[in-house]
């Protein structure tokens, strides 16, 4: 099954927007989840969470946690759902 | 006779958190751990242990001169293998005879095998599965009278007269550490030792009247601390203004403020604040921030009954309160349930309620539900740092061991994370 990297995009928006609470409309691929978003470490261990249950999908949380901006989570839950349910 | 002191594989997980880094004759109980208490029971120091095999790297360094899972040395010499788990004063068993399995029920309580039996023995097969092996060579069974410890409640619930037993095998008493007056002994003074390079502040309070109080080498007592014996705190540990009430048996190098009652603590523990912990068994290098606390006795005073390893037990008594395993830290006010397991290398976040009553090894118990948190690498490091403080090394060793523990308790980490995720998603 192909997975849709704009659906991943804009689920990955969505949940960001939500965990964060900031406008998904406003996010931005470059942004930085903890400069530009605001995100303390609570809320980042959160977002790994919800993405998780988002996707459902399993990621290794030092690799999750390395990842800083929205683009390059985008690119990171693509190839786990990929990997996982591709 | 070669003593062989041995762990049954198979009961191990009885003792989980405690027992998962450690083999489980290690638990403390009163003034030693169950085997020393065997070894002082026999008068004989053990030739060699049988522990699981991942134990073995980490086990061996505080082994002494004794083999971990290697009976070659023993053989060719009549051999008691010994179930760690025995109560040491039920123990009966002569170190000569010939050779014999003694049994409780369905548990080991001992294998004594001599002459040509000795070469029969099999390091990879211990425990209950000593019977197996020895029976098919004609080695006889027979029922003993013996009593268990089946669970780490069981070493706690017994450890205040376990204390005061100790003591008196111990034979010492008196004064050879320094006394600060103004102080008060109550009891008779021949309740009380106070070993070499202790120091006790003014203001401390030693009740001996209901047990004896013995205070080892280089024990600090802070001004305002009452200590109420059956008491033993270990060397170089320090009480910090506490309030220690009947039935504590601290280990080394604790730090130990606020209430403590009929507890017992491992090496290198830290309850530096006020809070209480009552009926608690806390392993080694555990931190609990200030306040925390726990329950001890249900409000109905019914049976405490705790879920470990997925099943919930009654443990038949109204005073349990948490075991906690090793590395585990918690934050200021955090309130455990009356008969709560938290596991071991767990890092856990207050939420003013009391916390789950099971929580497993390595999780990142963060605003009330549990998550991967930023993972077991960030734990380690926090191990690794608290070791080294101490000047004890983190190895390649320990590592392994932990690696190994993560592995064992990963399947019950699994489902408390996914339902955390799920919890979390909700809000």
């Amino acid at each position: 099954m192909a997975v849709d990297k704009d659906d991943v995009a804009r689920r990955v928006k969505e949940v960001t927007a939500r965990v964060l609470n900031v406008d998904a409309d406003k996010i931005q691929p470059t942004d930085t989840f903890s400069g530009d978003l605001g995100a303390e470490s609570i809320q980042s261990i959160e977002l790994v969470a919800a993405f998780e249950e988002e996707f459902n999908i399993e990621m290794d949380e030092d690799e999750a946690l390395s990842v800083t901006n929205v683009g390059k989570a985008i690119e990171f839950i693509h190839d786990n759902v990929v990997k996982q349910h591709g | 006779m070669k003593l062989v002191v041995f762990e049954d594989i198979q009961a191990a997980a009885n003792f989980f958190p405690i027992s998962l880094s450690r083999p489980v004759f290690e638990l403390r109980c009163g003034m030693f751990n169950l085997a020393e208490k065997i070894t002082k029971r026999l008068s004989a120091e053990p030739s060699a242990y049988l522990v699981r095999d991942y134990l073995v790297a980490t086990f061996k360094r505080r082994a002494g001169s004794a083999a971990v899972n290697d009976l070659a040395a023993v053989k060719n010499d009549t051999v008691l293998m010994v179930n760690g788990q025995v109560k040491a004063a039920s123990l009966k068993v002569a170190a000569d005879g010939p050779s014999e399995i003694g049994m409780k029920g369905d548990q080991v309580v001992y294998c004594r095998l001599a002459g040509n039996d000795t070469a029969k023995i099999d390091a990879a097969k211990v425990g209950i599965e000593t019977l197996p092996l020895v029976d098919g060579h004609n080695v006889a069974v027979k029922q003993v009278e013996a009593e268990f410890f089946n669970y780490s409640w069981d070493i706690m619930l017994e450890s205040p007269h376990e204390i005061a037993h100790d003591f008196k095998m111990v034979g010492k008493s008196g004064i050879e550490g320094t006394v600060e007056q103004p102080n008060a002994i109550r009891g008779s003074k021949d309740d009380v030792y106070i070993a070499p390079g202790a120091k006790i502040h003014p203001m401390v309070v030693i009740d001996a009247s209901a047990g004896p109080v013995y205070l080892s080498e280089d024990v600090e007592v802070h001004p305002f601390t009452r200590i109420e014996g059956p008491a033993f705190v270990g060397r170089k540990s320090l009480l910090l203004g506490a309030k220690l009430r009947e039935g504590c048996s601290i280990g080394p190098v604790c730090r130990v403020g606020g209430e403590v009652e009929e507890s017992i603590m491992h090496a290198y523990s830290n309850k530096y604040h006020d809070g209480f912990l009552g009926h608690a068994y806390v392993g080694e290098w555990v931190n609990l921030g200030a306040l925390t606390t726990n329950s001890d006795l249900k409000n109905d005073y019914s049976t405490v009954e705790v879920m470990l390893n997925g099943q919930k037990i009654d443990t038949g008594s109204n005073k349990v309160g948490s075991i906690i395993g090793d590395h585990t830290k918690t934050s200021i006010a955090t309130l455990f349930n009356t008969g709560s397991i938290i596991g071991a290398m767990g890092l856990l976040m207050g939420t003013g309620e009391p916390l789950p009553k099971a929580i497993p090894s390595f999780a990142w118990f963060i605003n009330g539900v549990v998550t991967k948190g930023f993972g077991r690498k960030a734990l380690y490091k926090t191990a690794e740092t608290a070791t080294s403080r101490r000047k004890m090394p983190w190895t390649q060793d320990d590592l392994d061991l932990w690696e190994k523990i993560f592995e064992i308790t990963k399947e019950e980490r699994d489902v408390a994370v996914a339902k955390g995720r799920k919890q979390m998603v909700r809000r």
